[in-house]
């Protein structure tokens, strides 16, 4: 979807997507040449469309980026669960993720993370480390993965 | 006044640049897949994950490098048929690798993901008409699995798909998509069937529709022909098939019931302990004679 400033006859710019309210999202939209701005406000078919194709509205890398709905996981009331399976503080010492470790965990798929954070956790644990390090991670892909 | 083609980009949404992104990052991740065999029938119940598992099992004996993606997603099996359940996922350098079966075959099952307690079940912003949404959000994830999983380099990709002649069409036209050569397809189609009237008419109407939109059929699989009598030590007749309409296909072979496979299922035993059994070798023959037409340079 595009839009144009009809007197300038100029590309309007997306400016921000306001978060998901409702199954509606806000996207103003404006014009570099005069100044003016507009926002268009879906309707919550609209809004699936777009959250059906399974990508985020906006430039890349920025806040506007957003996804369709609140969340890109499509099993948002689910992964919350496999969260709370998580062991609680008084039940096993933490581990730590490194920044590097963390950064390869944000690579796989929304509604696998919170199970795999778990699992490597546990292989850590197992082997009496408190860190998972990318070292930690390649051995539990050779134990684990194909 | 400037139309929709005379303005660069496409108004800042990005939408089209990712929906790009995405397919680049599936044929990337297809890229070393050799064969994609996508398994359906149509009929439901007739064993086509059983098959999938087993037939994967049979051709890994044989050496081969095989994954199945279990796209049932709304009822996935073959997490807990090839044992990986509580599979743990872990991220590699960019994907994340494939959880594999304790004789090397790499799964990705949803029943791996959501326990067998809970239904799948999308968010939708349009609430109250998630049937409106459902084949278009089943196919983003059937994207964000391929495109998120490392395949790495297979002889085969073994694609179990759910039930009924029009889904089995459109995961066709979906996995076609990626096929790379044009005049040499990469994606093929088995079908299964049991001996009874009521399925070969579903897969007949499967093997109409795939053929319609020249996907390539390899053929189909009668299963539950017969079932294996431990007692007897034979093969006795378990439907009557008089009267079942022909499939104008090659039937790629038969394969008895047995129920020690049904076992092996339930528990996510390996196929290796059923090898030298009359199912053991009839999926074996299945598996053969599948090697043998995939490697044919067959017209469309």
């Amino acid at each position: 979807m595009k839009f144009l400033c009809v007197p300038c006859d100029t590309p309007m710019k997306l400016q921000t997507v306001g978060p998901p309210d409702r199954g509606s999202l806000s996207v103003v939209y404006s014009c570099p040449e005069c100044g003016y701005e507009m926002a268009m406000l879906t309707n919550a078919y609209e809004t699936q469309v777009v959250q059906s194709l399974g990508v985020r509205i906006g430039p890349a890398g920025e806040a506007g980026a957003t996804p369709a709905s609140g969340t890109k996981c499509p099993f948002g009331a689910m992964v919350p669960a496999a969260e709370d399976a998580r062991p609680g503080p008084g039940e096993s010492i933490p581990v730590r993720w490194t920044a590097a470790a963390e950064a390869r965990l944000a690579n796989i798929p929304e509604f696998v993370r919170p199970m795999a954070r778990t699992g490597i956790e546990r292989f850590a644990q197992e082997r009496g480390a408190l860190e998972v390090d990318e070292k930690m991670l390649d051995a539990a892909r050779d134990f684990f993965g194909m | 006044m400037k139309g929709y083609h005379d303005i660069v980009g496409d108004g800042g949404s990005r939408v089209l640049e990712q929906v790009a992104g995405q397919r680049a990052r599936i044929a990337d991740g297809l890229a070393g897949v050799r064969h994609l065999v996508a398994v359906g029938s149509g009929k439901g119940g007739v064993g086509k994950s059983t098959l999938t598992l087993h037939l994967a099992g049979a051709l890994r004996a044989l050496g081969l490098r095989i994954a199945i993606l279990d796209a049932d997603f709304n009822g996935p099996s073959q997490a807990r048929m090839a044992g990986v359940q509580g599979a743990v996922f872990v991220p590699g350098r960019d994907k994340a690798a494939l959880p594999r079966t304790r004789n090397g075959i790499g799964v990705f099952s949803m029943g791996s993901v959501i326990p067998e307690s809970e239904a799948l079940d999308f968010e939708s912003a349009a609430h109250g008409e998630s049937h409106t949404w459902r084949a278009t959000r089943e196919f983003a994830l059937l994207s964000e699995i391929l495109g998120s999983f490392e395949w790495g380099a297979l002889d085969l990709l073994i694609c179990d798909l759910p039930p009924g002649a029009e889904r089995t069409v459109q995961y066709a036209d979906f996995l076609r998509s990626f096929d790379t050569a044009p005049n040499k397809p990469r994606t093929s189609f088995v079908l299964v069937t049991i001996p009874s009237a009521v399925s070969r008419g579903v897969v007949a109407r499967s093997v109409a529709a795939l053929t319609k939109r020249s996907h390539r059929v390899l053929g189909y699989v009668e299963n539950m022909s017969g079932y294996y009598c431990r007692d007897c030590d034979a093969i006795k007749p378990l439907f009557d098939s008089s009267g079942s309409p022909g499939l104008e296909i090659p039937c790629l072979g038969t394969v008895p019931f047995d129920p020690e496979l049904a076992r092996h299922c339930d528990f996510g035993i390996p196929f290796e302990e059923l090898r030298e059994t009359p199912v053991g070798l009839a999926l074996n023959a299945v598996a053969q004679r599948l090697l043998g037409d995939l490697d044919k340079e067959r017209p469309l």
